[in-house]
């Protein structure tokens, strides 16, 4: 009996120990969620030099470009050419989806495990980390690049007059025409007016066919619309001041801008299952002829390039200005958004500040002529085989005057999504332009 | 005397022995329980407490958050706790009893009931995901077959946005939520019925009841713990519904089908605030305790 006792307590206790083990081994494998994709480069020999010396090191990166994300491509072709490039740097490299990447970096940040490079959104997004000291500043390494890359690229990544971000590729809103819709209404050219521009969406809204198709299941859609209208109402600058936190939003001529934008939508310009749609659903319908408009970021331009049936029928252009007292083209909605950062952490931080900028400058490049994004680093090299929309693109931002940021990417996380409520709310006629500007500089500012 | 001590003694040992063996066998089960449930509950009531942006240092701020939960109409707490509300109502008075009814009609041997028992259980079996889009494309004002279906019957009048318009939203959200469990609790309710002994139903027959009588004055009575158990996890799971409202309206329009779980996302990874997030969860456990034991109240008073 006492056997039996003796045996069983002995049983119990190597069940506690395995319980422990187990947990043991599996802790730090629960504590790293699974990447979705991972490129080693090489076995890794991990001393600590600095790059431009040739002693072997090893960086690590994480980012966005997935196999299903656009960039990836140009991350890939980078990513060979500085291997090519430096055979002495062990480069790892991680990708994951976007949504779960926005909490992955979150907690890393917080549990002081960032790569030495990683992948994040500028302004805000990146301002938090900064502020919490966690990001490696770059103004030394700029110095031996700023030559081919113009300092206003780094506007959305510079805290304090300090840089801490590689801009990659930039966007702006971009307003896509179906012209084979338009000239069913006797429209060759995009209206370069707003008064044209209206009767032209009078015109096609007589001919049964819908001007705008806008999905109002994800907010930013909409602030791609009423963004632009707002920004050629009262002009870029006060709407940038309004974004980052320089004047309160109890702003008349917003509060204007905002019944304008509401007039297209009482008017009957947007397609009214929208509202139910995703952007996805959107953007195939105007692919699909039912929207002559679609106003959404240039990143599209790909796409359409791909589709060669609708590559010929799409025309990218500004949205017209709406006050010419205050507002003027050239004034656009976007900028450099996408961008690489070095973790202040990082052993090799002076190393991998360098590498982020070699690799920041050619994933521009690949993207740029794959026509993912407008590049944020100058040209260079042959880019005639830039798809005719891209180029179109680049030709408006040739001519660009100014560029406010998307505001749920200039305002920090909080204040976008209080934003982006009150958006969804215009859209749905639930407040107009008073309501809109109270509701906001009483949550806001 | 001393054969009474050491008899004692022995005794003793033998309930210290017992109790060690007792404490070590539940050990592994204990520290699972406490490192996967109490642990985070007692961590989000200590994040809950602190105003925390989910990687800079957090600030105390005492009951603020709670406070902040219920006057700031922005976070939309209360619109969440309403939505949930309404979802456990149509649970409890559309879903359980039209699980009951299906229960109660397959438990009386007919024809094919193991068929019919597979079909109404087939929805539980099928990833909410799925289910989500499913109905999705069945509402889909273009193509869905709700529009398309009115348009062949001549009622284009009656055609709507059902996922976009505030008034339609909250409903095409209920109709698959119901959809999906009727089955779950169908089978928890057949299981019950099934244990009803022959005899019982025999006795009640040849009283001369019929069989709606049988199930009412025999049948019900018996199975009513099921019943209470039904009803516990439809209230507690519409308390913590998430997946469906996500997939189907992600809250909208203009956030008036948003639940607790869709804000505590919100909260969390598009806010950056960690504190607010935390807060919402301490809430979502204390609401479902305290459904739980409401509703454990009400079926003993009936009982009593």
């Amino acid at each position: 009996m006492k056997m039996k006792r003796l045996v069983s307590v002995l049983l119990a206790g190597v069940m506690v120990l395995s319980l422990v083990g187990c947990g043991s081994t599996e802790a730090p494998a629960a504590a790293e969620p699974a990447p979705a994709e991972t490129t080693a480069a090489e076995a890794a020999p991990a001393e600590t030099a600095d790059a431009a010396t040739g002693d072997a090191i090893t960086l690590d990166m994480w980012c966005i470009a997935t196999e299903s994300d656009s960039n990836r491509g140009s991350y890939e072709k980078a990513i060979a050419d500085m291997q090519a490039a430096y055979p002495n740097i062990t480069f790892n490299w991680e990708a994951f989806e976007n949504e779960s990447y926005k909490t992955k970096i979150k907690a890393a940040v917080s549990a002081d495990e960032l790569p030495d490079i990683f992948f994040t959104w500028s302004c805000a997004f990146l301002g938090d980390f900064v502020k919490a000291g966690k990001v490696y500043c770059l103004d030394d390494e700029y110095q031996n690049w700023k030559d081919e890359l113009p300092e206003v690229m780094l506007g959305n990544t510079t805290y304090d007059g300090k840089h801490y971000g590689v801009p990659t590729t930039m966007n702006i809103v971009g307003l896509f025409a179906n012209m084979d819709l338009l000239k069913e209404v006797g429209y060759d050219e995009v209206p370069g007016t707003y008064e044209d521009f209206i009767a032209c969406c009078d015109a096609l809204k007589a001919k049964g066919i819908i001007p705008f198709g806008c999905a109002g299941k994800e907010t930013w859609c909409v602030t791609e619309y009423l963004e632009s209208v707002i920004e050629k109402s009262v002009g870029a600058d006060e709407l940038n001041d309004i974004f980052l936190g320089r004047a309160t939003w109890n702003n008349e001529g917003v509060g204007n801008a905002v019944d304008t934008f509401q007039e297209l939508v009482t008017n009957g310009y947007f397609d009214p299952a929208g509202i139910g749609l995703t952007n996805d659903e959107v953007k195939a319908n105007f692919m699909a002829g039912k929207y002559a408009f679609y106003m959404n970021g240039t990143w599209n331009c790909a796409d359409f390039a791909a589709d060669e049936e609708f590559y010929q029928k799409v025309k990218v252009s500004e949205f017209p200005v709406i006050d010419s007292s205050k507002a003027k083209l050239g004034q656009l909605i976007g900028g450099p958004s996408d961008t690489l950062a070095v973790a202040a952490s990082s052993p090799n931080a002076e190393a991998a500040a360098a590498y982020a900028m070699e690799l920041g400058k050619l994933i521009c490049h690949y993207g740029y002529l794959d026509g993912c994004g407008l590049p944020a680093w100058t040209p260079y090299g042959d880019t005639s085989q830039v798809n005719g929309l891209t180029q179109a693109v680049a030709d408006i931002c040739a001519n660009a005057d100014t560029y406010v940021l998307f505001g749920d990417t200039a305002m920090p996380a909080d204040e976008a999504q209080t934003y982006l409520s009150y958006v969804d709310q215009v859209y749905g006629c639930q407040i107009d332009g008073a309501g809109f500007i109270e509701g906001l500089a009483n949550d806001i500012r | 005397m001393a054969e009474n001590n050491t008899l004692k003694k022995s005794k003793n040992r033998k309930e210290l022995w017992k109790g060690i063996s007792i404490f070590l066998f539940l050990l592994p089960a204990l520290l699972l329980f406490v490192s996967v449930l109490i642990a985070p509950i007692a961590v989000s009531v200590y994040r809950s407490l602190q105003d925390w942006n989910g990687f800079s240092p957090g600030t105390f701020i005492g009951f603020s958050n709670y406070k902040e939960l219920f006057t700031n109409g922005s976070i939309k707490f209360m619109v969440g706790l309403k939505n949930s509300l309404i979802v456990a109502f149509f649970s409890v008075f559309v879903q359980l009893p039209l699980s009951l009814l299906l229960a109660l009609l397959l438990g009386r041997k007919i024809k094919g009931s193991r068929f019919f028992l597979s079909v109404f259980f087939m929805p539980v079996l099928i990833s909410t995901v799925v289910i989500g889009q499913l109905w999705l494309k069945i509402y889909n004002p273009d193509y869905g077959l709700i529009n398309r279906a009115l348009d062949a019957l001549n009622l284009s009048a009656w055609k709507h946005v059902w996922v976009g318009e505030v008034g339609y939203a909250l409903v095409a959200v209920l109709i698959p939520t119901i959809w999906q469990f009727v089955g779950y609790h169908m089978l928890l309710m057949y299981a019950g019925v099934k244990g009803v002994s022959p005899d019982l139903r025999e006795a009640a027959m040849l009283d001369g009841a019929t069989n709606w009588q049988v199930d009412k004055y025999v049948v019900i009575p018996i199975i009513k713990p099921i019943i209470k158990v039904s009803v516990i996890f439809a209230v507690t799971g519409s308390l913590k519904t998430y997946d469906l409202v996500r997939i189907i309206t992600n809250g909208g329009p203009f956030q008036t089908t948003e639940v607790p779980s869709t804000l505590l996302e919100n909260m969390l990874f598009l806010r950056n605030r960690y504190g607010m997030g935390s807060t919402i969860s301490v809430m979502l456990i204390i609401l479902c305790f305290a459904f739980a034991l409401l509703i454990g109240a009400a079926f003993k008073e009936k009982e009593d």
